[in-house]
């Protein structure tokens, strides 16, 4: 398990230097900050001050010298346009985009699992085909259209809830967090059902199909035969073994529920940092792209690695590191 | 940050105080809220770090400067009650008295020298074409500030209005410090109250502001670049104020009995500039993909017969929703350079023909024209349409528009034969744009900086220069009336037009959009 550990934190290594890299060149590519960040009025000394100050002066290998060095110190670099350290902004925002992800996963788990399991249960009964039938405007209606609606719907027509924002905050370890008032939660619901929509579906339908998968295994058969009762079969047997390829797909989407949930922070002006990359591309932040996509990687890495673990617990028969 | 009061629950309290302060005996300014929703972000409030439009308009909420600057580019007091210049170089300011800040202390001269040394020093010299020509400042008494500018600047007051004055025991914080609010402590019609970058500013009344307390207790700036987050903001009654209503809201804000749209014309001016130095230039050929053995855009009568085949009232009313202005110079009628005697251009698509006819260009040639998207009002839309007119006079167009960040730096650099571009014209009067677009480009006497298409114009050089270090106004102001008529009866520039302030609003607002577009929270009035 040690081994296999470190040989993933190798790999995570070359993929961050490897994306740095890429980073580094591609902004370059696009254009010049300075052309974004100057006032139009300035002369052409005061441009060279400023490209002096943000270190752009340098040759781009010597720019990304330095931030290796800095990186190595722990200094991320100071964003071109908010004039403070990359990681403090970034930080700034996670807790919102973490706080929307994770509502998101829950829901997309407390509806999605239920819902698939009766679907996969009684494949028959209208309410299954009712359920499958919702999960495809799930999966094909785009989040964008959604979220619009949701606010023209909930927000504009009938005034339940606010249309965007975060609303309400509270302090839980020294971080703001929405959902531990009630004003927070009024603004949490819609983007997190927004963000839901799409993974609800996904958890929904690999729900259905394992629990039809596992249901003519012979182990159910067995467990039926020694005349367990419905429910500890479906408890025990299907759900544990169903878990295996649903905590899986889980995991990586939690990582994409983070690293794009841009969209629907966009639509409902949510202040996290999804809507913070795009700007910061937009403005060629190259200190705050750079930092986010490393954390991202490095959030991928972790995800990854509590999958494998999790994946122990439920099927004591995998082991970490296991060759072959 | 600590735990922030929404609208909602203001709103709610509000109204119990409302209904206790109309109770006899306890007369007490009102308790009233405003949302505004922004939409171009403003990154910090430490006012000398990065100017820019949303950074310079939101520090205008939390502190003031010697001098304030009104909606149409007029200079009015503001911490300097009076001033005079004493020669071509020094300029005398009185200070006004018992002014405090927001934490109590007083407004004295220290604080006017240490804040307008700080904008000048910092490090990303953001503010630098304000304090260029500042050599000295000193406190003649604790009520009086003498400027001393290294050459005579006719613009130092336009300049001084766009430095915050800061309390002197802040002038070594930073950025965090001032985010975090510890030092946003200015004289302003409004005080800190919380911050979350890229979200929102909450302030509240300033009480004892000099100029007498703002209508609002409690002011929300909201930001909300995204077009459709903030006119869902303002349908469902969450702000009460947004910027840029966006063109898809126009029709649903008009139709509605709680809206309306709130329109004022800006100074930004939107203009087609063009190659007119270059015998060879990019993206110019004949129509069958040829090269042209000459730039057809040298000739005066090609330019004019372009900009008349555009039916630029077509455009800022069908293709800009009326979100324009058509115009013919580089500042509309009122301000300081506005002349009489440059000749619009009329819409007429037949002369046009005749012009290319006698030019020489009857069979006309292929172009490509570029800007870019999502910059200026409608920027890819226009060029389209622009396209469209080019090609009924037999100029055929095509349109390459590219993210801001990629054209900023490339149509600079005369990459592009003919572009669409624009300059916010923020001191109200022609030296401005003249010196950026049309002076010779000169990178040591820093003119020129934008002219990309090489015009060199002796007496427009010489007249510049004048301008730019004439004091006298009456003197001046002759001589920017002929920067204009020489730009714009040679269209040097095709002028396009002015983009619009659209604001949308509750019918509970009134407001005066301002021509540099800023949204002062101080101007909102109720209706």
């Amino acid at each position: 398990m040690f081994a296999s550990i470190v040989r993933r934190l190798i790999q995570a290594l070359f993929v961050i230097v490897a994306m740095t890299i890429i980073v580094f060149i591609g902004v370059n590519v696009i254009g010049n900050p300075v052309d974004i960040l100057i006032n139009p009025d300035a002369n052409q000394a005061e441009r060279a001050r400023l490209i002096a100050h943000l270190g752009l002066d340098k040759p781009l290998w010597d720019q990304y010298f330095v931030f290796v060095t800095g990186v190595l110190h722990g200094n991320f670099g100071n964003s071109f346009v908010y004039s403070r350290p990359a990681l403090d902004v970034i930080l700034e925002r996670l807790p919102a985009t973490i706080e929307l992800a994770v509502s998101a996963l829950v829901i997309a788990i407390v509806i999605g699992i239920p819902l698939g399991m009766y679907a996969g249960l009684r494949p028959r009964s209208p309410i299954s085909r009712l359920i499958m039938t919702g999960s495809i405007f799930g999966f094909s209606l785009p989040t964008f259209w959604v979220g619009l609606m949701f606010i023209l719907i909930f927000a504009v027509q009938l005034g339940w809830l606010p249309s965007n924002g975060r609303g309400q905050t509270a302090e839980l370890f020294g971080v703001q967090w929405s959902f531990l008032t009630l004003d927070g939660l009024r603004h949490l619901l819609l983007p997190a059902l927004n963000l839901a929509l799409f993974k609800t579906s996904l958890v929904l339908r690999l729900t259905r199909a394992g629990v039809q998968e596992i249901l003519p295994q012979e182990y159910i058969k067995f467990a039926r035969a020694k005349g367990l009762r419905e429910g500890r079969i479906v408890r025990v047997h299907v759900l544990k073994n169903l878990l295996i390829p649903v905590v899986t797909v889980i995991g990586v989407e939690f990582g994409s529920l983070i690293a794009f949930s841009v969209v629907t922070e966009s639509i409902f002006a949510w202040p996290g940092v999804g809507k913070l990359i795009i700007d910061s591309i937009q403005m060629l932040d190259r200190p705050i792209v750079v930092a986010y996509l490393m954390m991202m990687v490095v959030l991928f890495v972790c995800l990854n690695f509590i999958v494998d673990v999790l994946y122990t617990l439920l099927d004591p028969r995998v082991r970490i590191g296991a060759e072959g | 940050m600590g735990i922030s009061i929404t609208r909602r629950e203001f709103g709610r309290g509000s109204l119990i105080l409302a209904a206790a302060a109309s109770m006899p005996g306890l007369a007490k300014a009102k308790d009233t809220a405003l949302t505004i929703g922004v939409a171009a972000p403003f990154t910090t409030l430490d006012p000398h770090e990065q100017s820019n439009s949303p950074n310079n308009a939101t520090s205008r909420h939390i502190f003031d400067s010697l001098i304030n600057r009104g909606g149409k580019a007029e200079n009015n007091p503001q911490l300097a009650t009076n001033w005079n210049n004493t020669d071509d170089t020094h300029w005398e300011f009185v200070l006004r008295k018992n002014v405090k800040f927001h934490d109590g202390s007083d407004f004295t001269a220290k604080d006017v020298v240490a804040s307008l040394l700080r904008a000048r020093d910092k490090p990303s010299q953001s503010f630098a074409s304000y304090t260029r020509n500042i050599k000295q400042v000193t406190a003649k008494d604790p009520h009086t500030v003498v400027v001393e500018t290294t050459v005579p600047d006719p613009m130092i007051l336009n300049s001084l209005s766009r430095i915050r004055i800061i309390s002197a025991k802040y002038a070594k914080a930073d950025v965090s410090e001032f985010d975090s609010g510890k030092a946003a402590v200015g004289t302003g019609p409004f005080k800190y109250k919380s911050y979350m970058p890229g979200d929102r500013l909450v302030v509240t009344r300033n009480e004892d502001y000099f100029a007498g307390p703002a209508h609002w207790s409690l002011v929300t700036l909201r930001i909300l670049p995204d077009n459709g987050a903030r006119l869902a903001n303002l349908l469902s009654g969450d702000a009460d104020l947004i910027e840029n209503l966006p063109a898809q809201g126009i029709d649903r804000v008009k139709g509605s009995s709680k809206f309306d749209i709130i329109r004022g014309q800006s100074t930004r001016l939107v203009f087609l500039g063009m190659d007119i130095e270059r015998d060879k230039t990019p993206d110019i050929t004949a129509k069958d993909g040829s090269p042209l053995d000459k730039n057809p855009l040298k000739d005066e009568r090609v330019r004019r017969a372009m900009l008349m085949s555009i039916n630029r009232k077509a455009i800022v009313d069908r293709v800009m929703e009326g979100n324009g202005t058509v115009a013919h110079q580089f500042v509309a009628e009122g301000y300081a350079g506005h002349s009489d005697d440059v000749e619009p251009v009329k819409y007429d698509p037949e002369q046009a023909k005749k012009l290319l006819d006698e030019a020489g260009w009857k069979d006309g040639f292929r172009l490509t024209l570029h800007g870019p998207s999502g910059r200026y009002v409608d920027d890819s839309q226009v060029l389209q349409a622009v396209g469209q007119f080019l090609a009924r006079i037999g100029i055929e167009t095509k349109v390459n528009v590219m993210p801001w960040a990629v054209y900023s730096e490339k149509y600079n650099d005369k990459l592009y034969g003919v572009y669409l571009a624009s300059w916010g014209i923020n001191t109200g009067e022609v030296s401005n744009p003249a010196l950026a677009l049309v002076a010779k480009r000169d990178s040591k006497a820093g003119t020129g900086r934008y002219n990309a298409g090489g015009v060199d114009d002796p007496r427009l050089n010489a007249l510049i220069k004048e301008a730019t270090r004439t004091l006298d106004e009456k003197k001046r102001t002759p001589l920017l009336e002929e920067v204009s008529e020489i730009t714009f009866n040679n269209l040097y520039l095709l002028p396009m037009h002015y983009e619009n302030v659209v604001m949308g609003a509750k019918k509970t607002i009134k407001y005066e959009p301002r021509g540099d577009k800023y949204t002062l929270a101080y101007e909102v009035k109720p209706a």
